[in-house]
């Protein structure tokens, strides 16, 4: 049973990390109807570029934490400023297929710049440890937990509640109507971007921070795909829940099962899932009246 | 001209490749109703679109031309900038944001203005229309054809625009409820001097409720004039109005009806 308990609970923490960049998914899905799978390089980018900064300025965790935000958003609005405003009228696979390009080359920059050797973030949460009945939990992981539940909220409440948040989402439902209400589409798409970018910012440095930063974090993008797909890639708070789904399955099934299976858990449930509600668990279906 | 829409010369490609419109002008008064009547296919929507600059969703550019108003030129304008500019335009087809609330879309309508102003435009428009008020909470895509109707209308009406555009607005409504859109359109020209542009294929409903029409056929407009005027004309009356001189039907295949109307386009 504590095996179980600690399974879960290892599965939650991984869980949070997918569900980050699964928001990220979502937030420029929802906009603009692009899935970027360039969304786990971002990441990777966006940490490594932080912690170039953060060491120049001897950075404290919450301090790195704002600077990823801060280059997150300007490396969101940077790419899709030179990579995807120029292909707006463009087939949606072809802007989908600039965002697989961008991916790779991302990958091939990072090991240029900063070298392959993996390398965790120093920082004194990360020696606590907590006790929860049979399940323990380090203070870094507690911290990356409690920022995924504080982002989640904060982005239903946003597409919720939030002027621009609405109008994104109605940008996504239909472009031209967007505009005739006089909502300016074109900049809430690179808002969408930045939003997107600097969530990955903050998944980035709760990665580095729980295991380490490596040239081969990107690849948490691939379970954090599933995950999105799984909760309806329209849906922020969705996305976030499947990752939790992916997180804790993908724990499970290595624990008990066999190592290896974390890897393509996260499929086997989307195929299952989808077969039964095509557009997620929490995906916008299509209304129609009878 | 101080209030007034002014085309001048519009053209429109789409993909660069297909001509929809043709050096078509036009002009809508201040406080004035206009119609722009003219069969499937004949452009009218297209510059409806040009003049709410929303083209580029479509693949479509305006080559060349101007769309001025009230004295400012606003033909290479982004469409929030002709929406602050006061001219607003209701789709054809409602395009409501079906999975969102009616009241959730007539705040995306407010979407420029400011807290208090959209306060008191929702609360306009719901004096409007008492019937949006009650299903405000309701999910537009479930709503009736007619209150989709009322709902878009409102939703391009919360920001009080000097110009409202509107692309077949008795698209896929019953006679009566067409009676009811057209009633308050009417009434929204004569109470508050708003400016009216609106597409109807229904010609004899259009020449009635508009002052000035023009008729679009190919691309092009082939014929303009006071709605009473055009009421009147043979032409009108035995290609739109579907009356043959004498009371008589005259058959389709009369030669004398296929060139006289090519003569419009030449």
């Amino acid at each position: 049973m504590d095996y179980f308990a600690n399974l879960v609970a290892s599965g939650l923490i991984f869980g949070s990390l997918y569900g980050l960049i699964a928001i990220g998914f979502a937030v420029i899905y929802k906009t603009t109807g692009v899935v970027n799978f360039a969304q786990g390089e971002v990441m990777m980018f966006v940490l490594y570029f932080s912690w170039m900064v953060g060491t120049f300025v001897a950075a404290p965790l919450w301090l790195l934490l704002l600077i990823a935000i801060v280059v997150g958003g300007a490396f969101g609005a940077l790419l899709e400023r030179v990579f995807i405003r120029p292909m707006i009228g463009q087939s949606q696979f072809s802007i989908i297929m600039t965002t697989v390009g961008v991916a790779i080359v991302l990958r091939g920059l990072v090991p240029i710049f900063w070298g392959v050797e993996s390398e965790p973030i120093d920082a004194p949460l990360k020696s606590q440890l907590y006790e929860f009945g049979p399940v323990m939990m380090l203070g870094d992981q507690i911290f990356a937990l409690a920022l995924f539940v504080a982002i989640s909220a904060a982005a239903w409440a946003f597409f919720r509640f939030s002027r621009v948040g609405v109008a994104m989402r109605a940008a996504a439902h239909d472009e031209t109507a967007a505009l005739l209400m006089g909502i300016n589409v074109r900049r809430l798409q690179g808002l969408s971007w930045m939003i997107a970018s600097a969530v990955s910012g903050v998944a980035g440095v709760c990665y580095a921070l729980i295991v380490a930063r490596a040239p081969d974090m990107w690849q948490i993008g691939f379970q954090a795909f599933p995950a999105a797909i799984l909760g309806g890639l329209d849906s922020p708070l969705g996305s976030a829940f499947g990752a939790v789904v992916v997180g804790i399955a993908a724990s499970l099934s290595e624990g008990y099962i066999g190592y290896g299976l974390k890897e393509i858990s996260g499929f086997v449930i989307i195929i299952a899932v989808l077969m039964v509600r095509p557009y997620g668990l929490f995906g916008e279906k299509e209304l129609e009246r009878v | 001209m101080s209030g007034a829409l002014e085309v001048l010369n519009v053209q429109v490609f789409y993909n660069d490749v297909i001509e929809a419109v043709r050096d078509v002008s036009l002009t809508v008064g201040k406080g004035r109703i206009v119609a722009l009547l003219g069969a499937n296919g004949a452009g009218k929507s297209t510059l409806l679109k040009a003049i709410s600059a929303v083209l580029y969703p479509e693949e479509g550019r305006l080559i060349h031309g101007s769309i001025r108003y009230d004295g400012v030129d606003l033909t290479a304008r982004n469409a929030d900038e002709i929406v602050a500019a006061g001219i607003v335009q209701v789709p054809e087809g409602r395009r409501l944001f079906e999975t969102m609330t009616v009241e959730e879309n007539l705040r995306l309508g407010g979407y420029a203005l400011a807290a208090a102003e959209l306060g008191e435009g929702l609360e306009r428009v719901y004096a409007m229309f008492p019937r949006v008020r009650e299903k405000r909470h309701a999910v537009a895509g479930l709503l009736s054809g007619g209150e989709q109707q009322m709902v878009a209308i409102g939703r391009a009406l919360i920001g009080r625009p000097k110009l409202l555009i509107l692309d077949e607005p008795s698209l896929g409504l019953a006679p009566q409820i067409v009676r009811d859109i057209f009633d308050i359109v009417k009434r929204l020209n004569a109470e508050e001097g708003l400016s009216i542009l609106f597409v109807e294929q229904n010609a004899r409903l259009a020449l009635a409720v508009s002052e000035y029409a023009y008729i679009m056929e190919n691309g092009r407009i082939v014929l303009d004039g006071p709605s009473a005027d055009l009421a009147g004309n043979a032409d009108i009356q035995e290609f739109y109005l579907g009356q043959a001189k004498g009371g008589e039907r005259k058959s389709l295949r009369d030669l004398k009806h296929y060139k006289r109307r090519k003569r419009w386009l030449a």
